[in-house]
């Protein structure tokens, strides 16, 4: 008792030195069980070592054979290898006993290369007994969801000896999910004994647990056992559950599809659908994005050096990390609009100006244009795809009720609303709006009333390419970032717009949630291909019942 | 649609007249990438004298969307070509490379591979890497009893005598991916892939194997489907070329897995692995506890995937970069010299990783020279014999290889896990598989 006093005051003093003592202790015990004679010694010490975190790289690293002896005269050490290795393939040693260097007699550091040594042999059953500490170990971990599988890992084994071990871990956990995993756990544990038998069952459909329905449907389906109808009671239970949590997710997904097709689009809806401009180099727009993103992540970070047309552009690193490295996909959103729209501007006042009247020649154009701009990415970038790493904030996700919330799927959400609030901002509350919509609804008056109808249409434009960078700068987080990327988009574009009524924004969103929604609802029945083909025929029929699409733009002018 | 197949007529016009032997792009490696092709438009075909070399055709796509996987492939051929024109060549005489580029476009390889076997005449050929491919030139090479060696894994169900194998059978490559998952408790397992030949084959082959080995229908995930005879025609989750949205496919495979003993078998081809990948990362699905093991994915494809998401996740092939052995170490000095040194100006020189398709292109160079040095001929039929006599071995750089009667070949597989640094782990060894095309219904004979 006044050991356990002391015990806890100097854990209060000093936790840094308690923690060394006792790490110290549990290490010893490791090169102990590792230096046992037999088999069964070494079992019967690997079974009592401490939940200790610091054992955990000795015993993974004993697990899978690379745990090795060093013979000092004196004693036999244990010791484990340095991931990194010198310009020889050689590598540092790690006395397993103490954390440290592994020196010799003489007090210097050895060397090893890993290919000349032998490793200590475990057997099957060793090997089982140290998977269970290290499972132990997780229980411990600080990542909640590590703790999270390693309880549920506990709970599907099934076996009666953890079950003490979880309950003297739940009045410890804080986090809401790992407790619920832990009590789901112990029902599963439950559920193999016949006297807690149906309590467990009922605690499991309480639970709601995905993970034991194969074990209850075994109940259910065995006539002889007496809880057959607490178990069909808990499966149902479980698949309402399921359903529901089906039905929420495949409702924010095709949410968050939609939005992708809404902000890929949008740039579309105001080149093709109010400039009128049939522009087949719309995807490469957001590859421009996506490549400008790639080009500030590497800024960044370490650096990047391209070499297009025979020249060499050096372009130097932050070298920053963390917060500050993961803040760069919130400069490269600027960076990729202005770049896309200085594309797009550039290729209004060399091709596209000259073609307002001619509709098709602007799709033979644009479309050669988009040929041009794939290329000059292969000689820039290089073919292959390119690597663009999402920050921190964007990767993850937090579960609700087993409805999986992206936190890219919810960013893109948001980031959709945004940049759609922007666009009617821009096109309703400026004097630039006003120019850009009386020239597209009548080119020639607005100039005759004085309006600058080129200069509007070249910012026009560029609006539009640049709201497609925008779109590239996200997609480079859930997709490729290539030089043929803006291909798989074209077509979506396209359809969307047109789906939308073209020369209406409104349209196009309506119609990229409404496709992505049926996307998102077909593909759990039919499949992907499937599923794509039907939204296809059911564009397809729609239009030949709406050719205008969902909402008709009304227009005085005879041309259309 | 209609924009696609105009531009792959076009890349064809085009490429029917890049054909080209070796040392013209050597000559024009003053030009710029873009003048070279134009310069070889303009020189007349000249070739070598014809006594002391023997053409070797390399039918691989260099552009169109196969260019980025294939490219490799052709440098590591020239590399072996180099290597063995060092050493005096075959039978005293210099291998001379045939290149031409398909552009991928599967029925140009027919017509390319004519024109190899019927006005270059040579000795034996080195390509494809799709399927689709293979099988649109195999007419051709049985028509004109030609040589094809094919280096690429695939779903087997083939055998012809003018194509030897040294491509991962099913049972080279899935199968003991599949061994290694049971051996580490997993029961219940997820097939997804890209709707194509390879993979649908693939996964009823693995669908009988997985029968066999006891696992239910219910643990085998991502739907089956069956014809009206209630034959099971498709097994798991397919999905388009160059599709991108995995988020209903990974929350399926999250609840699948959701029992902690499941495991994913993924058969995606190309660019769709990165939002897979990614997806499967965010949605909190870890390598641990649901490994995905993907049997498309080799070094040099995770060069341009996001290796962070896939640490942890598991690969298995006949060859690894990060072998330790003396015969690969052997091998990667000596590729990186020739790209440092010897390499023509159209191979691209930095960031290269070799990797199983390239390792078994370059063991099939070695394996044919080794035939047709025992045959003493470079006569199609005498080393075809001298092949199928199982006589004919090779010590790679992944191990040892034999060709067997059926014009497949024996060689080790390992599982590695992915590493940060894009490179693979391995985790276990299985040595000397023999390869076995014809698997579909022969698991369950012994049951």
């Amino acid at each position: 008792m006044l050991k356990k006093i002391l015990l806890c005051l100097l854990l209060a003093i000093a936790p840094g030195f308690v923690r060394a003592a006792t790490d110290a202790e549990a290490r010893s015990l490791l090169a102990q069980a590792i230096g046992a004679a037999s088999d069964d010694d070494q079992i019967k010490l690997t079974a009592q070592l401490p939940a200790a975190p610091t054992l955990k790289k000795g015993l993974i690293a004993w697990r899978e054979g690379g745990v090795y002896l060093y013979d000092s005269g004196a004693a036999k050490i244990a010791y484990i290898l340095d991931d990194a290795t010198d310009a020889d393939g050689k590598s540092k040693a790690f006395r397993i006993d103490t954390g440290e260097l592994l020196k010799d007699p003489a007090g210097k550091p050895v060397l090893f290369v890993s290919s000349d040594l032998n490793a200590v042999d475990t057997s099957a059953r060793l090997r089982r007994v140290i998977q269970t500490a290290l499972d132990m170990l997780a229980l411990a971990d600080p990542d909640p969801q590590a703790r999270r599988s390693a309880v549920m890992k506990l709970g599907m084994s099934q076996k009666k000896a953890y079950l003490a071990l979880l309950e003297a871990r739940r009045p410890l956990e804080k986090d809401v999910d790992v407790r619920n995993a832990l009590d789901e756990a112990a029902a599963l544990i439950n559920l193999n004994d016949p006297a807690t038998q149906a309590a467990a069952i009922r605690q499991l459909g309480d639970l709601h647990s995905i993970g034991s329905y194969k074990l209850l449907s075994t109940i259910a389906e065995n006539p002889g056992s007496p809880n057959v109808k607490g178990a069909r009671a808990a499966l149902k239970q479980i698949d309402t559950y399921i359903s529901w949590s089906n039905f929420y997710g495949t409702l924010f997904r095709g949410l968050s599809l939609g939005s992708i097709l809404l902000i890929v689009a949008l740039g579309l809806a105001i080149t093709f659908g109010l400039m009128g401009v049939i522009n087949m180099a719309h995807g490469e727009f957001i590859a421009v994005g996506a490549y400008a993103t790639y080009v500030v992540q590497n800024v960044f970070g370490a650096g990047l050096a391209l070499s297009p047309f025979g020249f060499s552009i050096n372009l130097p690193g932050l070298n920053l990390s963390g917060a500050r490295y993961d803040s760069y996909f919130l400069v490269s959103l600027p960076v990729a609009f202005l770049c896309a729209a200085l594309v797009g501007l550039l290729l209004e006042r060399a091709v596209i100006q000259f073609l307002y009247r001619r509709p098709l020649e602007s799709l033979l154009a644009t479309w050669g244009v988009s040929l041009v701009l794939q290329q000059s990415f292969r000689l820039v970038f290089g073919a292959a795809n390119v690597q663009v790493n999402s920050p921190g904030w964007l990767s993850g996700n937090m579960t609700f009720h087993d409805v999986i919330f992206g936190y890219n799927r919810l960013f893109v959400i948001g980031f959709a609303v945004v940049i759609v609030i922007g666009t009617w901002l821009v096109l309703t509350k400026t004097p630039l709006g006003l120019l850009i919509r009386a020239v597209m609804q009548k080119r020639d008056m607005a100039a005759c009333i004085g309006v600058r109808t080129e200069r509007v249409n070249m910012m026009t434009f560029a609006l539009g390419s640049g709201l497609a960078g925008l779109a590239g700068a996200f997609l480079s987080q859930i997709d490729n970032t290539g030089p043929s990327m803006g291909q798989h988009y074209i077509v979506d574009c396209f359809m969307t717009v047109v789906v939308g009524g073209v020369g209406n924004i409104v349209g196009a969103i309506c119609s990229a949630l409404g496709i992505g929604m049926i996307d998102e609802t077909l593909q759990p029945f039919i499949g992907p291909v499937m599923g794509k083909i039907t939204v296809l025929a059911m564009i397809i029929l729609f239009l030949q019942w709406r050719p205008a699409g969902l909402f008709v733009t009304k227009s005085r002018s005879l041309e259309g | 649609m209609a924009r696609l197949l105009l531009s792959s007529g076009f890349a064809a016009v085009i490429n029917l007249k890049k054909t080209h032997s070796i040392d013209m792009i050597k000559s024009s490696r003053l030009f710029g990438s873009l003048l070279a092709s134009l310069a070889i438009l303009a020189t007349p075909l000249k070739s070598k004298a014809a006594e002391d070399t023997i053409k070797v055709g390399v039918l691989h796509d260099l552009s169109g969307t196969m260019a980025i996987s294939e490219t490799s492939l052709r440098d590591i051929l020239l590399f072996a070509f180099d290597e063995i024109n060092k050493k005096g060549g075959v039978l005293g005489k210099k291998i001379e490379p045939v290149i031409v580029d398909p552009g991928s476009d599967w029925p140009t390889f027919a017509t390319l591979a004519k024109r190899l076997l019927e006005q270059d005449k040579v000795a034996v050929v080195f390509g494809c890497w799709t399927s689709v491919s293979r099988k649109s030139c195999l007419p051709v090479f049985e028509k004109d009893n030609g040589m094809l060696f094919y280096p690429v894994q695939y779903e087997g169900e083939e055998l012809s005598k003018n194509i030897f194998y040294t491509a991962e059978a099913v049972n080279q490559q899935a199968t003991p991916a599949v061994d290694y998952l049971l051996e580490q408790g997993k029961k219940k397992f997820y097939l997804v892939g890209t709707d194509y030949v390879y993979p649908q084959t693939t996964n009823l082959v693995l669908l009988e194997y997985l029968r066999s080995k006891g696992i239910p229908l219910e643990n085998i995930g991502g739907g089956l489907r069956k014809d009206d005879s209630g034959k099971v025609i498709s097994a798991g989750k397919y999905t388009p070329f160059g599709h991108t949205d995995y988020q209903q496919i990974v929350a399926d495979i999250k609840q699948f897995a959701a029992s902690g003993d499941a495991c994913v078998i993924n058969t995606i081809n190309g660019d769709s692995n990165v939002p897979f990948f990614k997806e499967i990362a965010n949605s909190g699905l870890s390598a641990a506890d649901c490994p995905v093991v993907s049997l498309s994915l080799s070094e040099d494809e995770l060069r341009s995937l996001p290796t962070k998401n896939l640490v942890g996740e598991l690969g298995c092939w006949s060859y690894f970069m990060s072998l330790d052995t003396a015969a690969n170490k052997k091998f990667k000095a000596n590729w990186a010299e020739w790209l440092k040194n010897d390499a023509p100006a159209e191979v691209k020189k930095e960031k290269r990783v070799t990797c199983s398709p390239m390792v078994l292109s370059y063991d099939g160079v070695y394996l044919w020279k080794a035939a047709v040095e025992k045959a003493k001929s470079f006569d199609v039929d005498k080393v075809r014999e001298v092949l199928e006599s199982g006589d004919i071995t090779f010590d790679g750089p992944g191990g040892k290889t034999t060709v067997q009667k059926n014009h497949h070949v024996t060689k080790n597989v390992y599982v590695g896990e992915t590493k940060a640094n894009g490179q693979f782990k391995i985790l276990k060894e299985f040595k000397q598989v023999y390869g076995e095309p014809f698997l579909k219904g022969t698991f369950m004979k012994g049951q």
